[in-house]
């Protein structure tokens, strides 16, 4: 008896370490596998494993790599771009996919009948395709269009040389339309999926896991090593880092803020700048913070070092500019830790040391590690300015909705992360009227500044860029910048191959692959 | 009566420790019961007539009592001495007894049936259905009506008298030798009290079975009881046959228990009589006759050291310096 | 008794459509709304949301529309899961909270009682100060901190029980945990309670009765004291069972259970309507049916009750 146990733990072990099935805390429970209807990043990462667009990332760069379009080319102006698909791709079961599942796909993400979120990204690039999304065009209108069975074609708003890289993403992802129009919504259950990707589902147990196995129909199947990957649902990252720490785990990403100093120490924490910002939101409307050299003074006197060494110690980068520095593009100077210099401006605006300035609030969802950043920065406010804050926290639907709708707050806590590798993704959120736009800031040269940028391209649009952010940080201060998002994996590369830090911290499964 | 003894309780001592001290419950107590006698045990409360009992078929629970000394010979064995599982085949089938309140004497969450036929199946070697036709005889005899009806229900569905009839049949139900009943009839309506009292007597003259009674009251020996023993802090300070005590109560406290007893054969014009000051606190009691602080009769002695017994005629004695006269000038 | 129980069971209807009725409009009261994203939903995108969702009638008729499926136990699509209706996703979770429910219940039942039972039975002795050490630790210490500590010594250090997740991953031995954290305060406050009410009716006038009548002190404790002793364990079940439920919330997320808790909590922070309101009705069955169990159970322990 005590034999056979023993065989079977040794079975269990080898089984446990065959290098060619990987399992990964995934976050919190996926709201869809439908590539449309997702949003959010553990959602993605599933996504990756099941579906390829027109292009995939870079594991290193994040740049555009052929995937089920071979090549792409843009017109001089970069308002067409043309992409050339590979021949013979298909569906896991098989059923080829063509330039005109490319544009079914497409237009059925753009459908205002769909309601899909995130559908205003790919309609925001696509001449006539906001008419549509607006349900003021018919399909018609957008100007996607299948040139033969080998070359879709799309026509944008204005010259978008990252429009390749972009494609990458969820909202231009390719379904099967025919498995779609046979089974409705349930088309994404285990028996009846079918996928593009490098994987396809095996098992779905809702807020367990969910199982993808390799897919042998893929078209660079030869090329993909793991044979299973597991993803568990969990909302405790406590769980996930035991998780991982245990062996139960090859991947997670999330870290508890008081293990942060435990985790730094190890080997396989990889912490890398990410293109995302955490930052303040000014009330602009509200007195008297609609006095730029209060909002000045008020940034100048925050220690951003400070804050991301002594409360976040996860390896931050302390922000004055907003945009995350990448290639050709230089973030706004803004201003550093200057409580001298902070005293003045708001003397100048009326309250020398403080006096007579209101008690405003902090805003912030409920979170311990939202909460130390706004209690470090009341103190310093008060030891600089001689001012008082309230922090006023709120559960995430409360704050969403005092944020965005009501716009009832004075200073807001909020976060960015770039969906694509463009400044522009940062950018577009302060236009007058923006959706993202909650400290209801407007500028006009801003806004021109904008605008412009979308007629132009290359190195002259990132200037108008620069430009732009120069206006929003360095003259009016119109959101608090703090920090630089880092990504944070644990993962062991000395024992996975083809996992690479990078700025969108997307990890394309294609490439995962034991070290030898 | 037979003058064969069956229980000889010899210098019983039980004593419970408490935080303020040690409490001497029972401190010397010793008598012998006779086939078929009746014999009453009278006393205040927290006189030690109940610790007594249960000392007998050794029930004192330790912690925090303790029986401490003495001997209860049960034909000649000690029951003290005697294994768990040796004295258990003596509780409720050779001596068993009945207790002070009906109503929480039988378990409320078991029928009637239950608990008698499990006390009858436990000491006769007889089936369940035997043993259930001699609890329905036992509670006839007991002057439960409908007894076939009443077996299956529960204790909440008797009145307090009733109760106390279930509890006799079933203390009988095993043709025990000695019944202790203690105080078995003050918990009920005085109505009632006389019912059952005389259904006590009927059955244990019928039966043969032999009687402790434990009560506070004088009137309720006066009818029932063959010798009484009068039980004052721990002891027995007078004892003799019942006749006796009530013509020549020796002492004092047993006279001032008479003497507060309501007669019907005189008339009363006075307030009826009452012993004056409380109980003694049995703690630490120092080596002193501890009625003194109470008694009309005391003198210096008293304070000082424990009379001895006295034995007077008719085999009545009494703990009292006043009939010590020898030792007294010592 | 099937008169009562009839009745009892037809008081649950307006208990239940008191709450569904107070939830419906409760929850819309509170801020925000389920297609509320950091990064705003397009008004057009909101507008053929909120006409799928059938959110753009007025509240009434949503209630009405709502009360009507509720009828055909329709819970509708959830706003959040939007592969899976609401049904989908109890039909999911239900089972699994259930079973960590009841096994938990056993074990805090059963362990409770036994060690109530060892330690009125060895008071003040070694095994009654070890027992009541346990019981404070439990009813003291939370479950988000017993749980975390558990899959600690026994996940991380020992490693003979898993972290985390369920019976899928790691067959039956993936309970254990879970189910031992959820039951640990009730454990706890059990055996406490058992050995108080034990000890009370061992000092009891009937207890006396039983030994006097000869039997052995093992028939005395089976047979006398248990089944009054045990009367305030039974009420205690209604509470015990609701905190169970309720503590599964935690439980459910600290060990990856897939149970209708977690759904539960996401919910609420995504003002998930269908999905709130079908957690809502789901937890109000189970409490209220728990709830007439244990007077039923109560009823058949206690003579002294009858139902009428």
């Amino acid at each position: 008896m005590r034999k056979i146990l023993f065989a079977l733990f040794a079975l269990l072990a080898v089984a446990g370490l065959s290098a060619q099935e990987f399992t990964m805390v995934n976050g919190a429970e996926p709201t869809s596998l439908d590539p449309h209807a997702v949003e959010g990043v553990p959602e993605h990462r599933i996504y990756t494993a099941l579906f390829e667009g027109l292009t995939i990332n870079d594991p290193r760069t994040n740049r555009a790599l052929p995937a089920v379009a071979e090549s792409w080319s843009f017109s001089k102006d970069y308002k067409t771009c043309t992409f050339k698909l590979r021949r013979g791709t298909t569906w896991s079961d098989g059923v080829e996919i063509t330039a005109d599942t490319v544009v079914q796909s497409w237009l059925r993400k753009m459908d205002p009948k769909n309601a899909f979120q995130y559908a205003d990204l790919p309609a925001m690039y696509i001449a006539g395709a906001q008419e549509y999304l607006d349900g003021k065009a018919g399909p018609e209108s957008v100007k996607i269009r299948a040139v033969d069975k080998y070359t879709f074609e799309v026509q944008l708003v204005g010259p978008i040389p990252f429009f390749a890289d972009m494609v990458s993403h969820y909202a231009f992802a390719i379904v099967p339309l025919h498995a779609i129009e046979k089974y409705g919504t349930d088309w994404v259950k285990p028996d009846k999926m079918v996928s593009n990707g490098p994987f396809v589902l095996s098992e779905w147990k809702p807020q367990e896991k969910i199982v993808v196995v390799k897919n042998n129909k893929y078209w660079d199947a030869k090329n993909v090593v793991l044979k299973k990957i597991t993803f568990i649902a969990n909302d405790d990252i406590n769980v996930g880092y035991n998780l991982y720490k245990s062996g139960a785990a090859d991947w997670t990403e999330a870290v508890p803020l008081e293990l942060m100093d435990e985790a730094k120490l190890r080997k396989d924490f990889h912490v890398a700048p990410q293109y995302g910002t955490y930052y303040y939101i000014f009330n602009v409307t509200r007195k008297p913070l609609d006095d730029a050299r209060v909002r000045k003074a008020l940034a100048m006197s925050i220690n951003k070092n400070d804050i991301v060494n002594k409360v976040t110690r996860g390896g931050q980068i302390a922000a004055n500019g907003f945009v995350p520095p990448s290639t050709g593009y230089t973030p706004a100077k803004g201003y550093g830790y200057d409580p001298a210099t902070a005293r003045k401006l708001l003397a100048e605006a009326g309250y020398p040391d403080g006096k007579g300035f209101p008690t405003l609030s902090i805003l912030y969802n409920t979170s311990s590690s939202h909460k130390s950043i706004a209690e470090f920065i009341q103190a310093q406010w008060k030891e600089n300015l001689g001012i008082s804050v309230n922090l006023l926290n709120q559960e995430w639907g409360t704050y969403l909705d005092t944020r965005s709708q009501s716009h009832n707050f004075d200073i807001a806590r909020a976060g960015w992360i770039g969906d694509y590798l463009d400044p522009s993704t940062f950018l577009d959120m302060f236009v007058t009227g923006g959706t993202q736009n909650d400290g209801l800031y407007s500028n006009k040269t801003y806004d021109e500044l904008l605008q412009k940028s979308r007629e132009t391209s290359g190195n002259e649009r990132y200037q108008l860029l620069m430009e732009a952010e120069k206006v929003l940080i360095d003259q009016d201060m119109a959101i608090l910048p703090l920090y630089y998002y880092v990504t944070q994996n644990l993962i062991d590369t000395d024992k996975w191959d083809g996992w690479y830090p990078n700025p969108l911290n997307v990890h394309p499964w294609k490439f995962i692959r034991p070290k030898k | 009566m037979s003058d064969e003894v069956i229980l000889q309780v010899k210098d019983l001592k039980t004593y419970f420790t408490v935080d303020e001290g040690i409490v001497k419950a029972v401190d010397g107590v010793s008598f012998d019961l006779h086939r078929g006698e009746t014999l009453g045990i009278v006393g205040e409360s927290g006189s030690g007539k109940s610790v007594t009992n249960l000392s007998i078929i050794n029930l004192i629970s330790t912690p925090p009592g303790k029986i401490v000394g003495g001997e209860v010979l049960f034909h000649g064995k000690d029951l003290l001495k005697m294994s768990q599982n040796e004295i258990r085949e003596i509780r409720g089938n050779k001596i068993s007894m009945i207790f002070q309140d009906p109503m929480t004497s039988l378990n409320p969450f078991l029928r009637i049936s239950t608990q008698m036929i499990e006390t009858i199946m436990l000491h006769q070697k007889i089936d369940k259905k035997a043993a259930k036709e001699k609890a329905i005889e036992m509670l006839k005899l007991a002057g439960i009506p409908a007894p076939e009806k009443r077996i299956d229900q529960y204790p909440h569905q008797f009145s307090g008298g009733m109760r106390q009839r279930v509890m006799i049949a079933m203390a009988l139900s095993c043709n025990p030798e000695i019944l202790i009943a203690d105080e078995p009839t003050s918990a009920l309506d005085v109505t009632i009290q006389a019912q059952i009292l005389e259904l006590m007597r009927e059955l244990t003259r019928k039966l043969g079975t032999a009687v402790i009674l434990i009560t506070h009251s004088l009137g309720v020996v006066a009818g029932m009881c063959d010798t009484i023993c009068v039980m004052y802090a721990g002891r027995i300070v007078e004892r003799g046959r019942t006749e006796q005590i009530f013509e020549s109560p020796r002492h004092p406290y047993t006279q001032g228990l008479i003497h507060s007893v309501p007669r019907l054969d005189q008339e009363t014009k006075d307030r009826l009589y009452s012993i004056p000051g409380q109980p003694p606190n049995v703690i630490d009691l120092p080596d002193c006759c501890p009625f003194y602080p109470r008694c009309e009769k005391a003198m210096d002695i008293c304070r000082k050291k424990y009379p001895p017994v006295t034995s007077f005629e008719h085999n009545q004695s009494a703990s009292c310096w006043l009939y010590a006269k020898e030792t007294q000038n010592v | 008794m099937a008169r009562y129980f009839i009745r009892r069971a037809l008081s649950v209807i307006p208990t239940l459509f008191i709450v569904i009725t107070l939830s419906f409009f409760l929850i819309r009261l509170a801020p925000g709304g389920p297609f509320a994203r950091e990064r705003d939903v397009p008004e057009a995108i909101l507008q053929n949301l909120l006409k799928r969702y059938h959110m753009d009638e007025p509240l009434f008729k949503q209630y009405l529309r709502y009360m009507g499926d509720i009828l055909r136990w329709d819970f509708g699509p959830s706003y959040r899961y939007r592969d899976l209706t609401v049904n989908e996703i109890i039909d999911h979770g239900l089972p699994v909270s259930m079973s960590l429910g009841v096994i938990s219940l056993a074990l805090a039942v059963v362990g409770g009682i036994a060690v109530g039972i060892i330690s009125a039975l060895n008071q003040n002795k070694w095994q009654d100060y070890v027992a009541v050490s346990v019981a404070v630790i439990g009813i003291s210490v939370p479950l988000f901190v017993m749980g975390p500590v558990l899959q600690l010594v026994f996940g991380m250090r020992l490693k003979i029980l898993p972290i985390g997740q369920w019976v899928s991953t790691h067959g039956l031995k993936a309970i254990i945990l879970p189910a031992v954290t959820l039951a640990f305060p009730y454990f706890a406050y059990i055996a406490r309670l058992s050995r108080a009410s034990i000890l009370e009716v061992l000092r009891s006038d009937y207890i006396r009765t039983a030994r006097a009548k000869g039997l052995k002190e093992s028939a005395v404790v089976w047979k006398h004291v248990l089944k009054g002793a045990l009367l305030p364990v039974v009420t205690y079940l209604g509470p015990a069972f609701s905190g169970i439920v309720v503590g599964s919330i935690v439980i459910e997320s600290v060990f990856l259970v897939p149970g209708i808790g977690r759904p539960f909590v996401q919910s609420a922070l995504n003002r998930d309507y269908t999905l709130i309101m079908a957690e809502v009705v789901v937890y109000s069955l189970i409490l209220i049916i728990a709830n007439l169990v244990v007077d039923i159970i109560y009823g058949l322990l206690d003579p002294r009750i009858s139902y009428k």
